[in-house]
C-alpha cells in the first residue's frame, strides 16, 4: 500500500465529516430495504486500524491466534469510493463497519450530552500504550456466537460462528456469521460502553433492574437508530400505510390462493422492530431476538421476569410504545389530507410524497426520543438504578430542556410506564410534578450554595491545556469532597468525621441547554459516592463480604446552587437486604454453582449474561 | 421397615449413591397403588445397590406399578430402568409411564433441543480428553450421555403402559387408574422466555484429539490467508501485550461453563408433580433448578400449594441451585416431612450442608439416604434419632403418612 502523507496542503479546509459505507441491518438484508447506507462520520485523523483519537480497532482473533490486515480509511483509493464496498469476505470492511457504527453511537450521545464521551476509568496500564485512553473493538475477537462489553479489558469483543445447520434461518448452513456486521450489535455494545464511562457502577448489578436497565438502555439506542434511519423506515411506511411499529409487513400482492406462491406474496418480519436478526436465526431461535415490541402491555410482568434481557425488554416496550403514540399523534394530520384526497386508511403503498413526510416525522421524533433517553443518563443516580428512576431522570431531564411539553412527550412516556406497572418509589402520583426530582428544600433540609467551582464554558479542543484541566479537577473534586462533608445530611449522604463511609466527589461535568428564553443556561452535575463492605449472610460468620455502595447525584445551578438530589443513602436497610437477596438469586442461577465449592457473585458479568444471545 | 397398612400412604427412599429411586404406595381399597419415581444412579456415585433396590421395589409393589415417573433424562434418574431392564420387562402390568415433554420424540421443539444438546455433549467429550482436567464438568456431561437403553424402555412404556409427556399447567385425574389421585403438573413449562433455560448456547470452539496431538474439532477459519497480517511493522498497531492476549483467550470461551449450562439444561426440564391424595400432598421436583421453581412460584396459587405440602422429595440432591430458600420458608413448619437421597461423590459440594440445615429446621422431620451405612459407600452423617413417621430397612428410610 502507497505511503500516505499525513501533511495535508494548508489551503484546503479540513473535512468535518468522513462517509463509510455500512449495512443498515446485516448481510441477510442483502441490497433491499436501503441496507447498504452511508454513514457521516466525524472526520479525525486515522492510522490503519482503524485508529482515531477515542476508538481502536485492533483485529485480533483469539481463537485462531493470529491478526487481520487492518484497514487504511486515509488511502486514496479508499477515499473516493466513500470507503469500502460491503463484503463479508473482507475483514477490512468489517473493521470500517464497526468503526463507523461506534463512531456513530458515539456521536449521537455527544450531541445529546452536549461534551465528549469519555471512557471507564482504566487502572494500570503502560503509560506510553498507543491506545491507552481508547476504547478498542476486537471486531474477530474469537469464535463464539457472542458480542459484549468487556469492562476491564475496555473492550468491545465481538465473536463469529457456523449459522446453525439444521435451523440456520436465511443463512447457510454452516456459514460463517460475523457479529461485527450487525449494525445493531454494534451499537448496543457501544452504548454499553459508553453508559459505563457515565456511570461506571451501573455495571455492578446490586438489583433485579441494574442489569436489566443496561441491556435495555443499549438495546434502546439501537433501536431508534433503525427508525432515525429516514431511508430504512420509508419502505416499511410504504408496506404498512405508515403503521412503523407493525411487527409483520404485509405482503407486497395479497396470495392468490390459500398460500402465497411467489415472494411479493409472502409477509415479512419488519426488521425495524427486530434486532440482531440474522444473529437470532442463525443460532436457531428462529423469532425475533429481544423482540420487545408487540407484546400487550401488562403490570405483572415486571413482578416474575428477572432475566436481564427479558426484564429490559419491558423497558424498552415503554420507551417504543410512547414513541409510537407521538408519531402517530404528529401524523394524523398528514393521514387525514390523504383520507380527504381519497387515500385508504391504514393501507400499503401509499403515496410517494406523504411516505416521504412520514418517513421524516418517524426519524425526527425517533432522533428527539434518543436525545430525551440519553440526557436522561446524567439526571439517575450514581448507583443502582431502577426503572422507576430512570422514569423520573426522562421527566426531569426533559422538562428542564423543554419545559412546555406542547406535543405531550412525557405524557405519553409516563402513561407508558405506568402501563407496565413501572412504579417510582417514594413518589405521591404520576404526575409530572411529582415524578421530578426534588432539591434539598423540598425535603425540609436546605443546603447553601457551592462556592469555588470552575469550568470552561466552552469545551477545549486540544490536548495542551491538559494539565491546567488536571489542576481544575482536582480542585473542583477537593472543593465538592469539603462541601458534601459538610452539608452530608442534606444531600443524603451519611459522613462522620475519621469514619468509613467517606464521600468520594466521583465524577463532575457541566450540562449544557438553551433556556425557554433563549439563553445558554449551565448547570453541574456531580456524583457523590460511599462504600461499605457487608456481610452477604449476617447470620454466617464466615460469609464473604459485599461491597454496597450509595450516594447521590447532585446538579447545581451555575450559582452553586442545589437543583435536584438523587440519592441512593448507604444506610438504608432495605436497599441493603435487597441487594442481599439479589445476588443470592444470582448464585442459584449459575449452573456451576451446585458442583463447585467456591464461586464468585458481584460485579456484573457481561460475558455471562450475553451468552446464547 | 413400615410393613402396608390400609390407612398409610408410603414413601420408601432407597440409598442407590448419588441418584434417586423413590417408591410411593397410596392405599386403594384394601391393596396398594405403586408409584416408581426415578430409578438411576451416576456412574461415578454408585455403590453397587441399585439392582437390590429394584428387586425390593418390583417385590413390594408384586410387579404391578401403577405409574413409573421419569424426572428427566439423567444417568442418576434413569439408568436403573437400563441396567435392570429384564426385571423391569417382566413386570406384571406397568399402568402409565411419565417423561417431560422434552423426551417427546413427535415434539418438533423437544427434538431439536435434545439433538443439540447431544451434539454438544459429544463434542465436549472430545474437548475434554483432549485438553484433560475438569473431573467436576465431565462427570456432569457424564450424567447426560448413555441415557438410550434406558429411555427406549420409558418411551415404550415398558409394558404396555400409556406414555405421557408432561408439560406444566396440566391436571391428571385418577392417573394410572388410582381412583381419587389428583396430580398437578408444575413442570417443565413450555412458555418460550423458560426455553432458553433449557437451551444452552452453541457456537463455540472445541478441541479433539488428532493421534496424540489436540486440535480445534469445529474450528473455523473466518478469512483467506491472504489477509494474515503481522503487526508491529512499520506504520502499523503494535501487538497486543500477553496478558490482553491471555484475557481474550479466556473470554473466547469457557467449555467448563458450558458443560454445567448443559447439565443444569436438563435438570430445568424435569417433571415437577404435586400429588393429592385423600388429602394429603405430595411434592415431586425431580432435579428441577432455580428457573423452573421460579416459574410456577411466580404463579397465583403457588404458596397455598406450598403452605399445604406434607412431604417434599429435596430437588437435586440438596445441591445450592435446585431449593430456593423462599420455598422452604411458605412450606408450613412442622407440618411437612422431607427425605433427600444424596452423598458427597461424585461432587464434594453437593448436598449443600446450609440448604439441608434449614430444611431440616422447618420440617417436622427430614433424613438423607447416606445416612444408612452401606458397605464400601462414602459415609453420611449418622441419624441420631429416626424422626416420627420415619422408619429405617436394610438400605431404605420409610416415612409413613396416616389417611
Amino acid at each position: 500500500m502507497p505511503p500516505v502523507s499525513k501533511a495535508r496542503p494548508s489551503n484546503y479546509k479540513t473535512p468535518s465529516t468522513r462517509p463509510l459505507v455500512v449495512y443498515a441491518f446485516d448481510p441477510t438484508a442483502g441490497r433491499g430495504l436501503n441496507n447498504y447506507m452511508t454513514v457521516a462520520v466525524p472526520y479525525e485523523d486515522l492510522q490503519p486500524g482503524p485508529i482515531g483519537s477515542r476508538l481502536a480497532v485492533i483485529d485480533y482473533d483469539a481463537s485462531n491466534q493470529c491478526y487481520y490486515e487492518p484497514v487504511n480509511l486515509d488511502h486514496p483509493s479508499v477515499i473516493m469510493s466513500g470507503g469500502l464496498e460491503p463484503s463479508e469476505s473482507d475483514p477490512r470492511f468489517h473493521q470500517q463497519m464497526a468503526y463507523a457504527v461506534a463512531s456513530e453511537t458515539i456521536r449521537r450521545f455527544e450531541f445529546a450530552l452536549g461534551r465528549r464521551v469519555k471512557w471507564r476509568r482504566k487502572r494500570g496500564g503502560r503509560a506510553d500504550d498507543p491506545v491507552r485512553t481508547k476504547l478498542r473493538i476486537f471486531p474477530h475477537a474469537f469464535q463464539q456466537a457472542n458480542a459484549f462489553y468487556d469492562p476491564d479489558l475496555r473492550a468491545l469483543c465481538f465473536g463469529y460462528f457456523q449459522a446453525s445447520v439444521d435451523d440456520p434461518g436465511d443463512n447457510l448452513p454452516n456459514q460463517t456469521i460475523f457479529t461485527c456486521l450487525s449494525h445493531d450489535i454494534i451499537a448496543h455494545e457501544t452504548t454499553h460502553a459508553i453508559i459505563d464511562g457515565v456511570r461506571e457502577f451501573f455495571t455492578k448489578s446490586t438489583n433485579v433492574d441494574t442489569p436489566a436497565f443496561h441491556e435495555a438502555f443499549a438495546d434502546i439506542v439501537a433501536l431508534l437508530q433503525h427508525f432515525s434511519m429516514q431511508d430504512a423506515v420509508l419502505d416499511t411506511i410504504d408496506r404498512t400505510g405508515g403503521l412503523i411499529y407493525k411487527t409483520q409487513l404485509p405482503p407486497e400482492v395479497a396470495p392468490t390462493g390459500d398460500k402465497a406462491a411467489i415472494i411479493p406474496e409472502l409477509s415479512e418480519d419488519n426488521p425495524l422492530v427486530g434486532l440482531a436478526r440474522q444473529f437470532g436465526q442463525a443460532m436457531g431461535m428462529r423469532s425475533a431476538l429481544r423482540s420487545a415490541i408487540g407484546t400487550p402491555p401488562n403490570t405483572h410482568d415486571l413482578d416474575t421476569v428477572t432475566e436481564p434481557h427479558l426484564r429490559g425488554s419491558i423497558l424498552v416496550a415503554a420507551v417504543f410504545d410512547a414513541y409510537f403514540t407521538v408519531y402517530i399523534k404528529r401524523t394524523r394530520d398528514l393521514m387525514r389530507i390523504a383520507r380527504a384526497g381519497g387515500a385508504v386508511n391504514n393501507q400499503g403503498d401509499i403515496h410517494p410524497d406523504l411516505a416521504q413526510r412520514l418517513a421524516k416525522e418517524a426519524s425526527k421524533v425517533a432522533a428527539q426520543f434518543m436525545n430525551i433517553c440519553i440526557r436522561a443518563i446524567d439526571y439517575c443516580p450514581p448507583v443502582d438504578i431502577t426503572f422507576g428512576e430512570f422514569l423520573r431522570a426522562l421527566i426531569t431531564a426533559d422538562s428542564d430542556l423543554v419545559p412546555e411539553d406542547k406535543l405531550g412527550y412525557r405524557g405519553e412516556i409516563i402513561k407508558a410506564f405506568r402501563l407496565r406497572g413501572i412504579i417510582p418509589e417514594d413518589v405521591c402520583s404520576y404526575s409530572e410534578e411529582a415524578l421530578r426530582w426534588c432539591s434539598p428544600e423540598v425535603y425540609g433540609r436546605p443546603v447553601p450554595p457551592c462556592q469555588g467551582l470552575t469550568y470552561d464554558a466552552v469545551e477545549a479542543e486540544a490536548d495542551e491545556d491538559a494539565e491546567r484541566r488536571a489542576r481544575r479537577a482536582r480542585s473542583n473534586a477537593a472543593i465538592l469532597t469539603n462541601y458534601a462533608k459538610a452539608n452530608a445530611a442534606g444531600l443524603g449522604l451519611t459522613y462522620t468525621p475519621n469514619q468509613e463511609p467517606n464521600i468520594n466527589a466521583y465524577s463532575f461535568h457541566p450540562i449544557h441547554r438553551i433556556a425557554p428564553d433563549g439563553r445558554l443556561v449551565v448547570d453541574f452535575v456531580v456524583e457523590f459516592l460511599q462504600m461499605k463492605k457487608e456481610p452477604l449472610d449476617p447470620a454466617d460468620p464466615q460469609s464473604p463480604e459485599m461491597e454496597f455502595r450509595g450516594g447521590s447525584t447532585v446538579i447545581f445551578n451555575r450559582r452553586g446552587e442545589v437543583r435536584y438530589v438523587v440519592e441512593k443513602g448507604i444506610d438504608s436497610q432495605r436497599r441493603l437486604e435487597a441487594q442481599r437477596e439479589f445476588l443470592l438469586q444470582i448464585g442459584h442461577g449459575r449452573p456451576a454453582a451446585a458442583y463447585q465449592d467456591q464461586f464468585k457473585i458481584g460485579g456484573l458479568n457481561f460475558a455471562a449474561i450475553h451468552r446464547g444471545y | 421397615m413400615a410393613e402396608l397398612t390400609k390407612h398409610t400412604i408410603r414413601i420408601r427412599m432407597y440409598r442407590v449413591g448419588f441418584g434417586d429411586c423413590f417408591l410411593i404406595s397410596l392405599p386403594v381399597g384394601d391393596d396398594h397403588a405403586h408409584v416408581l419415581v426415578d430409578c438411576g444412579v451416576h456412574s461415578k456415585g454408585d455403590i453397587g445397590t441399585i439392582k437390590d433396590a429394584v428387586t425390593d421395589a418390583l417385590a413390594e409393589a408384586k410387579n404391578k406399578l401403577a405409574i413409573v415417573i421419569a424426572t428427566h433424562a439423567h444417568q442418576d434418574h434413569i439408568s436403573g430402568f437400563a441396567r435392570c431392564d429384564a426385571q423391569f420387562r417382566a413386570c406384571e402390568e406397568v399402568g402409565e409411564v411419565w417423561l417431560p415433554w422434552t423426551e417427546n420424540p413427535k415434539d418438533k421443539t423437544a427434538a431439536r433441543l435434545k439433538a443439540k444438546n447431544l451434539a454438544m455433549v459429544e463434542q465436549l467429550q472430545l474437548h475434554f480428553a483432549a485438553s484433560g482436567a475438569a473431573p467436576k464438568a465431565q462427570f456432569a456431561l457424564m450424567n447426560i450421555a448413555g441415557n438410550e437403553k434406558a429411555l427406549q424402555l420409558l418411551k415404550s412404556g415398558i409394558k404396555n403402559g400409556a406414555v405421557r409427556y408432561l408439560e406444566a399447567g396440566g391436571e391428571l385425574k385418577d392417573p394410572g387408574g388410582i381412583p381419587g389421585l389428583n396430580v398437578k403438573v408444575l413442570g417443565p413449562p413450555r412458555d418460550p422466555a423458560f426455553l432458553a433455560k433449557m437451551d444452552p448456547p452453541a457456537g463455540e470452539r472445541f478441541l479433539r484429539m488428532n493421534g496424540s496431538q489436540s486440535e480445534a474439532a469445529n474450528g473455523v477459519k473466518p478469512f483467506l490467508g491472504k489477509w494474515l497480517f503481522t503487526p508491529g511493522k512499520s506504520g502499523a498497531y503494535p501487538a497486543l501485550e500477553a496478558h490482553d492476549r491471555d484475557s481474550l483467550g479466556q473470554l473466547s470461551g469457557d467449555p467448563e461453563a458450558l458443560a454445567f449450562a448443559l447439565d443444569q439444561a436438563i435438570n430445568n426440564t424435569s417433571v415437577v408433580t404435586l400429588f393429592s391424595y385423600q388429602g394429603k400432598f405430595l411434592l415431586l421436583p425431580g432435579d428441577a433448578q432455580y428457573g423452573n421453581w421460579n416459574f410456577w412460584m411466580g404463579q397465583e396459587g403457588s404458596d397455598a400449594l406450598l403452605a399445604e405440602v406434607d412431604f417434599y422429595k429435596v430437588g437435586h440432591h440438596g445441591s445450592f441451585n435446585a431449593t430456593p430458600k423462599k420455598a422452604v420458608a411458605k412450606m408450613t413448619k412442622g407440618k411437612f416431612a422431607a427425605m433427600a437421597s444424596t452423598q458427597n461423590v461424585p461432587w464434594a459440594s453437593i448436598p449443600l450442608d446450609k440448604l439441608v440445615t434449614a430444611v431440616e429446621a422447618q420440617s417436622g422431620g427430614f433424613v438423607r439416604s447416606d445416612s444408612i451405612p452401606v458397605k464400601n459407600a462414602p459415609k453420611g452423617p449418622a441419624l441420631k434419632k429416626l424422626p416420627p413417621g420415619f422408619s429405617q430397612g436394610t438400605f431404605w428410610f420409610d416415612y409413613e403418612i396416616p389417611c
